[in-house]
């Protein structure tokens, strides 16, 4: 009977430590992550002069939203970036992470190269590749290329046309979305092959020995070794896409063609300085984020699921 | 027993760490309150029996500009000989959208400084800004304020809130070389600039074909603040009352009528028709227009008295090759939008305070009164534009004193750097009476975005359907002004 009470105490004094030694962080998590979170729910609840909140006023700022005529185009064309990046963005880094892994060549300098743009400053690579889209002959995609279209051109028998890249209808999301492939397909790559250096070499060999070629061997073992890995990566691309916010702003082009929900916060805080408001849209970016984890754990559980109980039938 | 004291130390490690933040603040703060006692102890002795003020001086140029910090330290020390009490705390800021709110909750901002046009009255309404008022009253300021100005800067019962640092008026910025190189030229050095829209179209395409350069730059970009803004000049010159003041608050919008569908054909037709616009018009912003034509790539740009420097100084036209012509006309008149650079003073500011800052500008040379180091002031800031090649032009009256007037021509008459002929039209224009047309009432900067989109898609689609997008545009608006409860029956 004693015993066990023993062993509880001792844990007790473990956990002592444990939880002191997170107290710092646990202290500072709560100041700038939960109480701003909870200040920003409240805040959307209330009218407001400057920061402070005034009148109660329920839901009445979540109505206001959607008078604004650039609230659906918003949700819409974040969707349409979120979606550009999964097809676009998503399937690079793991390939990168392959390539650099499997190549036996100059595997250090490739590896810093891919991860080169993530170091640079967001806005100047905004900049930079604002350069490259210029619509007109000043353009320096516009310059690259002109020899290819004034080739195509004589060709069809057209005139030679500068292409206007951001201006072009349907092109700046998937354009953006390139850019912002660039800069962040490097970080994500070194995370796949951190977990590709943790598949087990000895299966690697095995296959290799037993005649398996390089796109055999990406895709029947490091592919579903990355499963997990690469399903977590998933979610956090769409959350962090969802957020997309500086690049479509600097970047120029048409409003309409890419403006985002998360510049919608921006317009609300920044240029109106509803806080309300601004803190209502942001609530609502949460929850539709919460909808979206929320649907890909359920979904991620079945498949999950099904797949165990495929393997243990086998 | 190793690892309970390694465990205990690590605790006590994170523990100072995290407080260690809050130790460094206090200590700095008292390290700069150290010096300020140390100079109040100083001038105290000098004989000053007034209390003591300190005043946050926001309008301190950036530490990169060297020029205007002499200039500015050459006022503070005048400016001390006579009020030996001030202590001029040099705070230099820079106004932001997203850097006010913060510093006024904080009460960290600078006693008095510059905003926006667009600006007073979301300060007013937010409260971050005091009343000054009884203050101009009482020193015989308040009626100097040019009228349309001093609306700008009062709340609806009439307070005001700011005094105006200039007052400008949009006009048309030529590049006179581009215009000499295509024989657009008089004998007296002045230009043949565009008298209307539909003569700008022209002019621009001569200027193109004789130069290769662009004839116009109409801001098409991502800010469609800036769009609508230029765009409302057009509109009014087309005849177009864009936005009704109901006198109650509430504001009736007409952004569908004929005129503003009249106006954006217009616009189009630069783009469709006469293809004088910079290669990308998206990218155009307020800044980037003035280096278009500081750089001779284009021709004519919307521009005001007050940002003569952008075009020469900061992208390197010659200070003689620019000319500010009145704005092009239309069939329904001619009108310049006018607005202001406003002084603002902090809500926490005290009365000594503001009462420092407001002599502080009779010093500076901003004021309506004149004395001694108001005419030192004046010069050094002349002598300064002319260093930098910036053209030395009268200022636009923003108040109605004849003494500030008279002081300010003498100074320039001594410090020209332009031919006058090549700006004396412009002013002209802009003194005729009924010319002076100030930014539309209600959600201005909302109205503005929404013809900003407007402009966008008809510079996009040659065949885009001008009366629809405005009537989008005038529903869009309708909505806005409706949920903010400021739309009229």
């Amino acid at each position: 009977m004693e015993v066990p009470i023993k062993i509880k105490n001792h844990r007790w004094k473990q956990d002592v430590t444990g939880w002191l030694i997170m107290l710092p962080a646990l202290i500072l998590f709560a100041f700038f992550i939960w109480e701003p979170l909870f200040e920003s729910v409240r805040l959307s609840l209330f009218a407001a002069k400057g920061y402070h909140t005034t009148d109660f006023v329920g839901l009445d700022n979540y109505i206001g939203l959607f008078a604004n005529p650039d609230f659906a185009i918003a949700w819409k064309n974040t969707s349409l970036y979120v979606l550009c990046s999964l097809v676009i963005g998503f399937v690079v880094p793991i390939f990168m992470a392959a390539i650099i892994t499997e190549s036996p060549f100059l595997r250090g300098i490739t590896r810093v190269s891919v991860y080169m743009p993530n170091i640079l400053p967001g806005l100047a690579v905004v900049l930079i590749w604002k350069f490259l889209f210029n619509a007109g002959d000043t353009g320096v995609l516009n310059i690259l290329l002109k020899p290819l279209g004034e080739l195509v051109a004589k060709i069809s028998g057209q005139v030679y046309k500068p292409f206007n890249w951001l201006t072009a209808p349907g092109w700046a999301i998937p354009l953006i979305i390139v850019m912002l492939t660039w800069k962040a397909a490097g970080s994500t790559a070194l995370i796949y092959m951190a977990g590709i250096s943790g598949i087990n070499p000895d299966i690697i060999e095995a296959a290799t020995i037993d005649g398996a070629k390089p796109l055999r061997r990406f895709f029947s073992i490091t592919l579903p070794n990355l499963g997990s890995l690469i399903s977590t990566m998933f979610i956090l691309q769409i959350i962090s896409v969802f957020q997309i916010l500086y690049e479509p702003m600097m970047i120029g082009g048409v409003h309409n063609n890419q403006v985002s929900v998360m510049m919608l916060v921006y317009e609300y805080a920044f240029d109106k300085q509803n806080y309300p408001k601004a803190a209502a849209m942001s609530v609502l970016i949460c929850i539709a984020l919460l909808f979206l984890t929320l649907i890909y754990f359920t979904v991620n559980k079945l498949v999950n699921r099904d797949d165990s109980k495929g393997r243990t039938k086998a | 027993m190793m690892k309970k004291l390694l465990s205990i130390l690590l605790v006590v490690a994170l523990a100072i760490g995290m407080l260690s933040a809050c130790a460094t603040n206090t200590s700095s703060s008292t390290d700069v309150a150290a010096p300020a006692e140390t100079s109040a102890a100083s001038t105290s002795t000098t004989a000053a029996p007034e209390e003591k003020v300190v005043l946050k001086l926001g309008i301190y140029p950036a530490d990169t500009d060297e020029a205007a910090i002499e200039a500015m330290e050459g006022v503070i020390t005048r400016f001390n000989e006579t009020h030996p009490n001030v202590e001029v705390e040099r705070a230099y800021y820079k106004y932001a959208t997203d850097n006010i709110a913060p510093m006024a909750e904080a009460g960290t901002l600078p006693t008095i400084f510059e905003s926006w046009f667009t600006e007073p009255q979301k300060l007013i309404r937010a409260g971050y800004v005091r009343d000054i008022t009884d203050l101009l009253e009482a020193r015989g300021w308040l009626d100097l304020i040019t009228p349309a100005i001093r609306s700008l800067l009062s709340d609806a019962d009439g307070k005001v809130y700011g005094i105006p640092r200039d007052a400008y008026a949009l006009g048309l910025m030529c590049n006179v070389e581009l215009f000499e190189e295509a024989g657009l030229t008089n004998p007296d050095g002045t230009i043949q600039y565009p008298k209307t829209w539909e003569e700008l179209a022209q002019t621009g395409k001569k200027i193109k074909d004789a130069t290769g350069s662009s004839g116009f730059v109409l801001l098409a970009g991502e800010d469609l603040g800036a769009d609508g803004w230029h765009f409302s000049n057009i509109a009014w010159a087309y005849g177009a009352k864009l936005v009704t003041d109901n006198g109650d608050g509430t504001y009736t919008p007409n952004l569908n009528s004929k005129e503003v569908v009249d106006a954006m054909e217009m616009v189009k037709s630069l783009k469709w028709t006469y293809d004088i616009l910079t290669p990308d018009p998206f990218s155009e912003g307020w800044a980037t227009g003035f280096t278009q034509i500081g750089t001779g790539a284009a021709a004519m740009y919307i521009g005001a008295n007050d940002a003569v420097e952008q075009p020469t100084a900061n992208n390197g036209l010659p200070v003689d090759k620019l000319s500010l012509v009145p704005i092009p006309a239309g069939p329904g008149g001619q009108y310049s939008l006018s607005g202001g650079t406003p002084y603002m003073f902090a809500a926490n500011a005290t009365d000594a305070e503001v009462n420092a800052a407001l002599d502080f500008l009779v010093a500076f040379g901003k004021a309506p009164v004149v004395d001694e180091s108001t005419v030192e002031s004046l010069r050094a800031q002349a002598a300064t534009k002319l260093e930098r090649g910036v053209p030395n032009i009268q200022r636009f009256p923003c108040w109605t004193s004849p003494e500030i007037q008279a002081a300010e021509d003498a100074v320039l008459a001594e410090y020209t750097n332009v031919n006058a002929n090549l700006y004396a039209d412009y002013f002209a224009a802009v003194s005729t009476a009924g010319n002076l047309h100030t930014e539309e009432p209600g959600d201005t900067q909302a109205m503005y975005k929404e013809l900003g989109k407007v402009i966008q898609a008809v510079l996009l689609d040659e065949n885009s359907d001008v009366q629809a997008l405005l009537d989008t545009a005038q529903a869009n608006y309708i909505a806005i002004l409706q949920e903010e409860g400021i739309l009229g029956k």
